[in-house]
């Protein structure tokens, strides 16, 4: 992965965006659970990035760890996992 | 002390000359393909640095007969052949610098232990500070070793310039170098000779090393393992241990566990062969291009490390912009190696914890056990942890000098969080 697809600003370099946290792991959990356990899919890892060198807009990011590849990028707001 | 059985060959300068004069046929496999059998008392899953010591330790030290190591591709294939090679102790925090302290020891005299070389360098680590904020809090590192009875100096500009004059601690830089902290027994060993050491000792000792075996899933039956099915078939074990670095958070999924891991990628690269440069190993934190360590190996070629990608990977390809901020950290330092050219760029999957430090604990099952979350420190704890998880594994109590890295840790709130940051497995 070398770049990402704002969808503000198009596809730009890496070096713009800023990843913030993955998922918790799912499941309606206490605080413990959120905050440290992560269940790890090779094929699925849903991520909070912002574009820090750009529109700085939060962004909902699917991505395949695996392979690397962004399979949606959305904005964030409204959608925290 | 010598702990291979008499069958082994050993190597001494007397093995060699005889060598010279034997013929090709003279040197044999380091390690033997065994056949897989159906049925063990400890099967080790990844066959690196981590799993090769317990296994050696496991038989060596505690007796255990019947012990394989399954690996999923090759001896040493994942991070023990993919490090910067660096050894040291310098922790801040007590359950982590006795721990590290106990592996630094072992590294001293660990080519004698396993008659292998593993060309351990005490050429000093050095920690620079680039800022007035730097060096105070290196101090206060540096003091924390010292009441632990653990080598550590504080230098200034002086006594650097007389320990590292290639560095040129009063040129005129962007950031100035303002001191540093030295570890005199801290350095360097040869990360592939681990991993061929450890394979020759615990194959000597009758430890199956079966390559090219990936494990699929655990059997179990009355809350207990009662085996692990591989894509060779069922094994039977006693007991099963996972040291299988980047990749314990899919164990965890395998056995249904969330765990407080997540898989970042970090980099490293070595630069083509120069003449002799730097004597010892260098750790700074460049303003702005954030941490890079260099080294430069015995064939000559820097190597140069510094943070993670910063998010979620298994591909094992490093980002661009990363690359460049080592780099760019590296000129900063020594605007001299600006012309020489990167050889090689490399990446591994490091299981991150939430606070950064390691996790050795049983796992779902009381006779499974897991042997993770290393971050950056995988490499330079090989002896300690193979040592202490052997005894773990075979009397079931886990030794006092890995007892912090328990895995209740994150419930109960006693976090080893060397850097006071929170919990996040980006470590800045």
């Amino acid at each position: 992965m070398t770049r990402l697809a704002c969808p503000f600003c198009g596809p730009r370099e890496l070096r713009e965006f800023e990843f913030h946290k993955t998922g918790p792991a799912a499941g309606g959990q206490g605080e413990f659970e959120r905050v440290y356990l992560r269940v790890a899919d090779p094929q699925l890892s849903i991520e909070h990035w912002q574009h820090v060198g750009g529109c700085r807009a939060w962004l909902l990011v699917h991505r395949n760890p695996s392979s690397g590849l962004p399979l949606a990028v959305e904005l964030l707001a409204g959608n925290a996992p | 002390m010598s702990t291979l059985p008499a069958s082994a060959r050993r190597y001494s300068a007397w093995s060699l000359l005889r060598a010279r004069y034997a013929g090709p046929g003279y040197w044999r496999p380091l390690w033997s393909g065994r056949n897989l059998q159906p049925a063990y008392d400890v099967v080790i899953v990844g066959a690196g640095g981590h799993g090769l010591a317990t296994a050696f330790h496991l038989v060596r030290d505690h007796g255990l007969r019947r012990v394989a190591v399954l690996e999923k591709r090759l001896v040493g294939y994942g991070n023990v052949g993919r490090n910067t090679t660096i050894v040291r102790s310098n922790y801040l925090l007590p359950e982590n610098h006795y721990f590290y302290e106990d592996a630094l020891r072992r590294w001293e005299t660990l080519s004698r232990e396993l008659n292998y070389n593993v060309m351990y360098s005490p050429r000093g680590v050095l920690d620079l500070a680039l800022t007035n904020d730097d060096f105070p809090a290196l101090a206060r590192r540096g003091n924390a070793l010292r009441l632990a009875g653990i080598d550590a100096e504080l230098l200034d500009l002086p006594a650097l310039e007389r320990f590292a004059p290639e560095l040129e601690p009063r040129r005129k830089r962007r950031f100035p170098i303002v001191g540093a902290l030295l570890q005199r027994r801290g350095g360097t060993v040869r990360h592939d000779a681990v991993a061929w050491g450890y394979a020759r000792a615990a194959s000597a000792l009758g430890v199956d090393i079966i390559e090219d075996c990936e494990v699929t899933g655990v059997r179990a039956a009355g809350g207990a393992a009662t085996g692990v099915e591989t894509t060779r078939g069922h094994v039977q074990a006693e007991q099963i241990v996972f040291a299988t670095a980047g990749h314990t958070g899919t164990i965890g999924t395998m056995l249904e566990t969330a765990l407080p891991i997540e898989t970042h990628l970090l980099q490293a690269m070595v630069s083509e062969p120069i003449k002799p440069l730097l004597n010892s190993v260098v750790v700074y934190v460049s303003p702005g291009h954030g941490e890079t360590y260099i080294c430069q190996s015995d064939r000559g070629g820097l190597v140069m490390g510094g943070h993670l990608d910063g998010f979620p990977s298994y591909t094992r390809e490093g980002a661009w912009h990363r690359l460049e901020d080592v780099v760019r950290g590296a000129l900063e330092l020594f605007p001299r190696i600006g012309g020489v050219k990167i050889l090689r760029h490399w990446a591994g999957t490091n299981d991150m914890t939430m606070d950064g430090s390691p996790i050795m604990d049983r796992l779902r099952y009381d006779n499974v056990f897991v042997n993770a979350g290393w971050c950056y420190g995988g490499f330079k704890a090989i002896p300690a942890s193979g040592a202490a998880f052997a005894q773990f594994v075979a009397t079931g109590t886990a030794p006092e000098l890995i007892r912090p890295f328990r895995l209740s840790r994150f419930a109960t709130g006693h976090l080893l969080d060397e850097t006071g940051q929170g919990p996040f497995p980006v470590r800045l």
